[in-house]
């Protein structure tokens, strides 16, 4: 008996256990999913994330204000960090390195696009001087916003071998003030466009007619009327105001962390600024040729504000002609120089 | 290029701007989260950053 006794005393507390513990399990289908306790000590962090499926979490329960805080393990932080250290570089690559072979290719097939007739010495105001002030302040933010934003995609792989961990630390830590602080210019440079440029940039009919043609870039001393902004600078217009839109609205949740609520949201803009950014420095690429070396005549625009005569009747015909009528540019009887070419 | 140039200076200034502004009306989340039962400590630079 007394040997029965102590089975007895053993068995109880154990079976004891092995109910709650089924119990447990039971009112926890995540947990009776687990093949393994989480909380041994033999457990390895690999099986634990392994385990995990979409929408689980490990999670703690905190004291501080900061509810975030209490997410501990969830498997969308891994796809979160796979994501941008494997497809985000990729994707980058390829839109960024596309972009660069395209335009080359462009330009050694098409050649640099002329002024057809030559210059004309007479000159017509296209930018006033607080349109070129604003797109000066938000080119000049973009472009340090994406060499410090690709920084943190490729600085890794391209920077750090150069320069080593410690330059590479320092250059991060002032890329990253500069990308944090220089967002807000940026962001006002964006609204003041979409005001002072939204009205000559509605899409109408004549714009279906300047894309049927190409542009008129595409074969020589073919040029379609256009207005103060053909289709082609409306395209551009409208993907800088919603791109530029979509990454101030991701990133003002990068900025602020805590509005976004949890960290799976502030994952997915993260995921969506970084996608648009890589897709806006490709297509800002291929703005920055056309308006350089790409089209003669065409940085005067934006550099003093004046472009030759001629170069506007090629590709602004119409707004020439309404120019003209407000007495605001020369008289049609501009000098016409030989043909360039 | 004046106009560049002073695209360039308002750039600069509106950023070290917005810096003052930020840091003068957010608290560090080591004060911002710290109750009376919970402190918690200065996380310094965050691990980035020089110094």
């Amino acid at each position: 008996m007394p040997s029965s006794l102590s089975t007895l005393r053993v068995s109880i507390p154990r079976a004891l256990c092995a109910a709650i513990a089924l119990l447990f399990v039971l009112a926890h289908p995540a947990a009776a999913q687990l093949s393994f306790k989480p909380t041994a000590e033999s457990v390895h962090e690999d099986q634990l994330l392994n385990a995990l499926k979409e929408g689980d979490k490990i999670t703690g329960r905190i004291s501080i204000p900061d509810a975030m805080a209490a997410s501990l393990i969830q498997p969308a932080g891994r796809e979160w960090r796979d994501f941008q250290r494997s497809k985000l570089p990729v994707i980058g690559g390829v839109a960024i390195i596309g972009m660069f072979a395209l335009l080359l290719i462009f330009l050694l097939v098409r050649g640099r696009i002329r002024i057809y007739h030559g210059f004309a010495g007479a000159k017509i105001l296209r930018f006033a001087s607080f349109e070129r002030f604003t797109h000066w302040l938000t080119a000049s933010c973009f472009i340090v916003l994406a060499l410090s934003g690709l920084n943190i995609s490729f600085g890794r792989i391209l920077i750090l071998p150069l320069f080593g961990p410690q330059a590479f630390a320092t250059l991060s830590a002032y890329a990253k003030l500069a990308h944090n602080y220089l967002a807000f210019p940026f962001m006002l440079g964006l609204l003041i466009m979409f005001l002072i440029w939204i009205k000559d940039n509605i899409p109408g009919k004549l714009d279906l007619e300047w894309l049927r043609q190409g542009g008129g870039i595409l074969f020589k001393g073919q040029h379609p009327p256009s207005r103060r902004f053909n289709a082609g600078q409306k395209g551009i217009f409208w993907i800088v105001i919603l791109g530029g839109a979509l990454m101030s609205v991701s990133g003002w949740f990068l900025l602020f962390p805590y509005l976004p609520g949890n960290v799976t949201t502030l994952q997915l803009w993260s995921v969506i600024h970084a996608v648009i950014a890589m897709l806006f420095i490709a297509v800002m690429l291929a703005h920055i040729y056309i308006g350089s070396i790409g089209m003669e005549g065409a940085f005067d625009a934006m550099g003093t504000g004046e472009v030759d005569l001629n170069w506007a009747k090629e590709h602004h015909s119409l707004w020439v002609e309404e120019e003209q009528a407000k007495g605001q540019a020369p008289s049609g009887n501009a000098p016409r120089a030989v043909p360039a070419e | 290029m004046k106009v560049f140039f002073a695209a360039l200076l308002f750039a600069a200034i509106a950023a070290v701007g917005m810096s003052v502004l930020l840091n003068t009306i957010q608290q560090p989340s080591s004060v911002a989260f710290t109750t009376g039962g919970a402190r918690v400590g200065d996380p310094g630079n965050n691990l980035v950053g020089p110094g």
